[in-house]
């Protein structure tokens, strides 16, 4: 069963993000984006990650896709989208199968790296939060400042210049 | 099981009669939720009439005028679906029938009874409350789908009322967490079952209404704002912007974005009465399903009863109170459950 | 349960397709969500590798929570500087921003 969802969750994510960089219409970008977003949370419920899950939700669909929407529906949809570089393209196009036939490498060896077992009830909330909260409260802190610097730095950015241009 | 290939009418009844497909399909499902929201339409009407004077739906049955929300429901599913000519008409048409189905799917994660839920998650609550942050991407793409002046407008209020109250709302929120110690909406509602003081034989329940009393007003409150009713409903404030993301939109799609707002209502009510009022638990030997009933009744009425005795707030009374008190007092309220929680330990 | 090696072979293709955004869109906001693109690859990376152990590693499940809040701070300044850059420039396309005077 979980074959079926993994491959359903993949397809989705990896349609979303192709979709995401090639509609024509940014907005649709966006939702696509949302989408793909969408499908490595249902991914990371499938690694026994629900917490992570959940939080990329909330963080990217709840916070980042609206940021986006918000401000392409500001600058309007059809600024700066010249067309694309034919030789850029046909180069990254040749990046992107050289992975994909290093992936299809991965895949063909499942040896490579062992299949997980089951998880055991040690899985739980209580260590990650232990994890969280008590070994890496430090860092949590110092996370919290970064994001203070980051939100003061945004609505400074955002509000300098309105009187002006 | 039944094999799938070889016996195709055993493996459907199996299905069909197994316990999740009644759950998913009757009650606390698809059918239930139906049902419930025309009730809820019903008990809208009927109590803003009183307060206000009047009687409200009178003539649909003899009990009170019931079906006439039924009868609306019908008439709008009949209604021409009109579609604006220059409008986006995939979101115009995919983000209202998404919003229903997101808010029924919050139903979905409500524990009624130990048995009576439909997906037992480990992280139930904040999975709740993270759909319910999908939402307001929903209701901007419906505004700005419609290509028009005033459903834009209310789109972008509710992305700005939407995203300042969800804050507040989680903060509030990890009070219960905080004192249950689990993120499972059962085990929320079991941490609850001990008598906080028995006193000449009465109990007083343990409800967390009464440690957590300022976090649930503030949930209430945020969670109002989070289903933009009335005094928070700048995103469709009537006489302001005609219904805003709703302006314009035609009957059955109109219908899935108000039936929307009350299946949030529905679900909030739901959650409410979970988080702080012990759920399926009560003193008196009621059944269990009847107890949340009456719980759920009691909450969304009084929701109900805000939107006939208040006045609409401004956008930036609504923004500010958000942002500085509500968020302020959730703080406050974290530290004071900090304090409960361990004060007895030290 | 599926093997792991899918999980990074999924990783590697978001990684590829963040790169092929990154290389050749010229719209500011094409290359914020070929950032983002890359930041999901590298969190399911490193969700699938803390998975490798069982009880699984949950290091890496905190680095990724952190991962995920700087994404989030990154995707709003830089939202900022492209609304910036569009009242300026009127334009959001990085081949036309040229000028080093604001």
């Amino acid at each position: 069963m979980p074959d079926i969802a993994f491959f359903g969750f993949a397809a989705v994510t990896v349609l979303g993000a192709i979709l995401a960089l090639e509609s024509r219409d940014l907005v649709y970008g966006a939702v696509s984006l949302g989408v793909s977003f969408l499908g490595v949370a249902s991914l990371f419920f499938l690694l026994d990650a629900a917490y992570i899950g959940v939080f990329q939700i909330a963080v990217y669909i709840g916070a980042v896709v609206i940021l986006i929407l918000f401000t392409v529906m500001l600058v309007g949809p059809a600024k700066g989208e010249g067309p694309t570089e034919f030789r850029r393209t046909a180069l990254f196009i040749g990046i992107l199968v050289a992975m994909m036939l290093g992936v299809g490498g991965a895949l063909a060896s499942p040896s490579a790296f062992s299949t997980n077992q089951p998880c055991t009830p040690e899985c739980d909330l209580a260590q990650f939060s232990q994890s969280l909260l008590v070994t890496y409260s430090v860092q949590l802190a110092v996370l919290s400042l970064v994001f203070a610097a980051a939100v003061i730095g945004a609505l400074t950015l955002a509000k300098s210049e309105r009187g002006t241009a | 099981m039944a094999d799938p290939i070889s016996d195709p009418i055993g493996f459907s009844l199996e299905i069909m009669t197994s316990p999740l497909f009644f759950k998913v399909a009757v009650f606390p499902g698809l059918t239930s939720i139906g049902i419930i929201i025309a009730l809820f339409i019903w008990l809208d009407r009927k109590i803003t009439a009183r307060v206000q004077l009047r009687v409200g739906p009178l003539y649909a049955s003899p009990l009170g005028g019931v079906l006439q929300s039924f009868a609306d429901l019908i008439k709008f599913a009949f209604k021409e679906l009109f579609i604006p000519r220059n409008a986006d008409k995939f979101f115009f048409v995919a983000a209202p029938v998404l919003a229903l189905i997101g808010g029924a799917g919050l139903v979905g994660l409500i524990p009624f009874t130990p048995e009576w839920q439909i997906s037992n998650l480990e992280l139930g609550l904040p999975a709740f409350l993270a759909f319910v942050t999908l939402s307001p991407m929903l209701i901007l793409l419906a505004g700005w789908s419609a290509n028009s002046k005033y459903p834009f407008i209310g789109g972008l209020r509710s992305l700005f009322q939407q995203t300042a109250y969800e804050i507040p709302l989680w903060l509030s929120a990890i009070g219960v967490v905080m004192m249950a110690g689990t993120m499972n909406l059962i085990g929320i509602v079991q941490a609850q079952s001990k008598p906080w003081v028995i006193f000449l034989g009465l109990s007083i329940p343990g409800w967390y209404i009464i440690p957590q009393a300022l976090g649930a007003l503030l949930f209430f409150i945020t969670a109002t704002a989070e289903m933009e009713r009335i005094p928070f409903d700048l995103p469709e404030a009537e006489p302001e912007i005609i219904m805003g993301w709703q302006a314009e939109y035609p009957g059955f799609l109109f219908m899935s974005a108000a039936g929307a707002s009350f299946v949030r209502l529905y679900a909030f009510s739901a959650l409410f009465s979970v988080l702080y009022l012990g759920g399926w638990m009560g003193p008196a030997p009621v059944p269990a399903l009847l107890w949340t009933a009456i719980k759920i009744i009691i909450v969304s009425s009084l929701i109900i009863l805000l939107r006939a005795t208040f006045p609409r707030v401004r956008i930036d009374q609504l923004l500010r109170a958000g942002w500085t008190y509500l968020l302020g007092l959730a703080f406050l309220n974290i530290v004071i459950t900090y304090l409960l929680v361990v004060g007895p330990r030290i | 349960m599926e093997p792991l090696a899918s999980f990074f072979g999924l990783s590697a293709t978001l990684l590829a397709i963040g790169i092929y955004g990154l290389a050749t869109k010229r719209s500011a906001i094409r290359i914020l969500f070929s950032v983002e693109l890359i930041y999901n690859a590298a969190n399911l990376n490193i969700v699938a590798f803390a998975r490798l152990r069982n009880p699984p590693l949950v290091t890496g499940q905190v680095l990724v929570i952190f991962s995920i809040a700087l994404a989030a701070m990154e995707a709003a300044v830089g939202l900022a500087i492209i609304l910036l850059a569009f009242r300026l420039n009127s334009d959001i396309d990085l081949r036309k921003m040229t000028r080093l005077k604001g």
